[in-house]
C-alpha cells in the first residue's frame, strides 16, 4: 500500500518583530540591557525621588498663577519675543547665505572620469575643507556658539544671532549640499556632455531642481532657531530667554508663567507658518 | 596634443576599447571608425553595451584599454578646457530626462549655447536669462520644432514628444558637429517618435553633421545608410541595412538564459524581434513626480 506523500513540517514563516536568531544577536541584545542599566544608575535615574519631588513642582506651578500681566511684564515680554524672532530669522538668512558656497563646494561632483591626478586633487582639497568647515560650525550647539561670541562680543542678542548664523550654516550646508549631490543626475550629466564648467553646471543643472527643497530647509532651520533663540538668554545672548532667567532668578513665578506662555504662542506661530511655507514651496 | 579638432580626421574612431563595470564586460575591444557627415544606427539587445559606448564617447564611463578619438583628438586625455572645448561640439539627445523640468522650455534651448558663455556671462544668464542674441535664436529654433508657443513653459508641464523637441531645439542652438543619441524616441510614441527622428535628420542634414544614435526599434535603424550591431559588448554586425535579414537579427537579439549560455539563435522567432519598446515603467514622467 503507498503510503500518502509525508507532509512537509509545518514552519512559521517569520514573526513581525525582529528577535535575534544568532548568538551575536543575543548578545547585542544582552550589551543594550546592560548599556541602559549602566546608565540608569550613572544618571541616579530614580522614580521615589522625582515622586517625592512633586510637592514643589506642584509649589512651583501654583505660584505662577495667576500669570503676571502687568504692563511693565507684558511690554518685557512683547520685546523679548520680537528680539528672538529677529535673531532667529537673521540667524537663518545669514547662515543661509555662508551655507550656500560652501555647499557649492562641499557637493561631490562625478565628473573626474579621466581626470588627472593633480585636476583630482585640486577638486577634492577645496571640497574636503568645505566640508570640514561645515562639520565644525554644525557639531558645536549654538549654546556653545553662543558662549563663544558672548566673551568675544559682550552680552545681548548680537552675538546670539551670530551663534544661531554660525550653527545654521554648518546644518544647512550639509543639508544643501546633500540636496545637490542627490537630485536627478540626467539633465546635469547632459550639461557636462556639452561642456558646461562646473559653476554652470551647478547653477543650470543642480540648483533649478533643488531650489525647492533648499527653501524648505531654510523655513525648517528657522523653526528650530526661534527654539534655540528662546534660550540663548541664558548665557546671556540676548532673547526672551533672557527675560526668563532673570525673573527665575527672582523667585518671579508669576512673571517666568507670563514669558514661558509667550514663548509657547511664539514657536507655535513660527512653526505654523513655516509648515505652510513648505507646503507651498515643495513641487 | 592637439587643442582643437583635427581636419580630415573621422568624426569618432574607437580603438580596442574595453569598459567593464566590476566583474561586467560591457565593452570588450570594441573598434569602430565614423566618417563625418555619416549617419550610423547603433542596435542590440538590452547590456549589449549600446548605453556604454554612448557614455565613452561623452567621458562618463572610465576605459579599461583603448582610445577614443573624436575629430582626432584622444578626449580621454584632454584637460578639463580642452575638453569642454572639444565637448561644445558634441550634442547629445537623450531617451528622456535630459533637460531640466524646472526651467522653461526657453532656458532649456539656451543652454544649448551654455558652453560659450564666459564666466561673467552665466552668472548674468543666470540672474537675468539669456540676452537678446540668444532669445532670438531660441525663439526661432523653438519655432523649427513647433513649439514657440511654449517658450516659458516649465519643461515638467509638457509631454514626453514636447520634450524631446525641445532637446531637438537645444541642438539647433548648439549646432554640434558630432550628435550622440541614446534612445531619443524610445519612451515616447511612434508617430511622435518618428517626427523627433525627422527633425534631427534635418538638423544633421543641414549642418553636415554626425550622427550616431543608439536605438531600440530596428524598423527605425533601417532608415539609417548604416547599421552596427553589438552584442556582449563586441561588434557583430556592420553594413547596410539591406543585410539586416532576419537570421541576422535573431543572433543580435538572442535572448539568454539566466545563467548566461547563450540560447540557439536559430530557435529564436525573428518577427518577435522587430520593435522592442522601452517598457512601460521606464516611461514615467516628471509631472507625476512627488516628493
Amino acid at each position: 500500500m503507498a503510503s500518502a506523500p509525508a507532509e512537509p513540517a509545518s514552519r512559521p514563516v517569520s514573526a513581525v518583530l525582529p528577535r535575534p536568531r544568532t548568538p551575536t544577536g543575543g548578545l547585542i541584545v544582552l550589551g543594550v540591557i546592560g548599556v541602559t542599566g549602566l546608565s540608569l544608575y550613572g544618571t541616579d535615574f530614580d522614580l521615589v525621588e522625582l515622586v517625592a519631588g512633586a510637592g514643589p513642582i506642584e509649589r512651583f506651578v501654583s505660584q505662577m498663577f495667576p500669570p503676571d500681566l502687568s504692563v511693565g511684564t507684558l511690554e518685557k515680554t512683547g520685546q523679548g519675543i520680537v528680539e528672538t524672532f529677529q535673531m532667529s530669522l537673521l540667524g537663518a538668512l545669514l547662515g543661509s547665505l555662508i551655507a550656500l558656497p560652501l555647499a557649492a563646494l562641499g557637493t561631490a561632483d562625478a565628473a573626474t572620469i579621466g581626470a588627472s591626478t593633480p585636476a583630482r586633487v585640486a577638486r577634492a582639497v577645496p571640497y574636503h575643507l568645505a566640508r570640514l568647515a561645515l562639520n565644525v560650525f554644525r557639531s558645536i550647539p549654538d549654546i556653545l556658539w553662543a558662549l563663544v561670541f558672548v566673551v568675544a562680543l559682550g552680552l545681548g542678542p548680537f552675538p546670539g544671532t551670530l551663534a544661531l548664523a554660525v550653527h545654521s550654516a554648518g546644518v544647512l550646508g550639509k543639508l544643501y549640499s546633500e540636496t545637490l549631490e542627490t537630485v536627478p543626475l540626467r539633465p546635469v550629466e547632459a550639461l557636462r556632455a556639452i561642456g558646461a564648467s562646473r559653476i554652470q553646471r551647478l547653477l543650470f543643472g543642480r540648483l533649478p531642481q533643488a531650489a525647492a527643497s533648499g527653501l524648505s530647509l531654510t523655513m525648517y532651520q528657522w523653526e528650530c532657531n526661534i527654539r534655540s533663540a528662546a534660550i540663548l538668554g541664558f548665557v546671556g545672548a540676548g532673547g526672551i530667554g533672557q527675560e526668563i532667567l532673570i525673573a527665575m532668578n527672582l523667585f518671579d513665578y508669576s512673571r517666568v508663567a507670563t514669558l514661558a506662555a509667550a514663548t509657547i504662542v511664539a514657536v507655535l506661530l513660527v512653526d505654523r507658518l513655516s509648515a505652510a511655507g513648505r507646503r507651498r514651496f515643495v513641487v | 596634443m592637439g587643442e582643437t579638432a583635427v581636419e580630415g580626421t573621422p568624426a569618432v574612431a574607437l580603438e580596442g576599447v574595453e569598459v567593464s563595470f566590476g566583474a561586467v564586460r560591457a565593452l570588450t575591444g570594441l573598434s569602430l571608425t565614423v566618417e563625418r557627415g555619416e549617419r550610423l544606427a547603433v542596435i542590440g539587445a538590452s547590456g549589449a553595451g549600446k548605453s556604454t559606448l554612448f557614455n565613452a564617447l561623452t567621458r562618463a564611463v572610465a576605459l579599461d584599454r583603448g582610445r577614443i578619438l573624436v575629430e582626432g583628438q584622444d578626449i580621454m586625455s584632454l584637460g578639463d578646457r580642452a575638453l569642454r572645448a572639444a565637448q561644445r561640439r558634441i550634442g547629445v539627445i537623450y531617451q528622456a530626462y535630459g533637460l531640466v523640468p524646472q526651467l522653461s522650455a526657453g532656458i532649456n534651448v539656451a543652454l544649448g549655447e551654455v558652453a560659450d558663455l564666459s564666466p561673467a556671462a552665466t552668472l548674468r544668464t543666470f540672474a537675468r536669462g539669456p540676452g537678446p542674441g540668444t532669445s532670438s535664436r531660441v525663439l526661432s529654433a523653438l519655432e523649427r520644432v513647433g513649439l514657440a508657443d511654449r517658450v516659458a513653459d516649465r519643461v515638467a508641464d509638457l509631454s514626453g514628444g514636447q520634450q524631446q523637441r525641445v532637446a531637438v531645439a537645444r541642438l539647433l542652438l548648439q549646432r554640434p558637429s558630432l550628435i550622440l543619441a541614446d534612445e531619443p524616441v524610445s519612451a515616447v510614441d511612434p508617430v511622435t517618435g518618428e517626427r523627433v527622428l525627422r527633425e534631427l535628420l534635418n538638423l544633421v542634414d543641414e549642418d553636415g553633421a554626425t550622427l550616431v544614435a543608439n536605438l531600440h526599434d530596428v524598423s527605425l535603424a533601417r532608415g539609417f545608410p548604416r547599421v552596427v550591431a553589438l552584442r556582449h559588448g563586441a561588434l557583430v554586425f556592420d553594413g547596410p541595412p539591406e543585410n539586416l535579414k532576419d537570421d541576422v537579427l535573431a543572433t543580435i537579439y538572442a535572448s539568454e538564459p539566466l545563467d548566461g549560455a547563450p540560447v540557439d539563435a536559430a530557435a529564436v522567432d525573428p518577427s518577435s524581434l522587430r520593435r522592442p519598446r522601452a517598457p512601460v515603467h521606464e516611461r514615467e514622467s516628471y509631472g507625476l513626480r512627488a516628493r
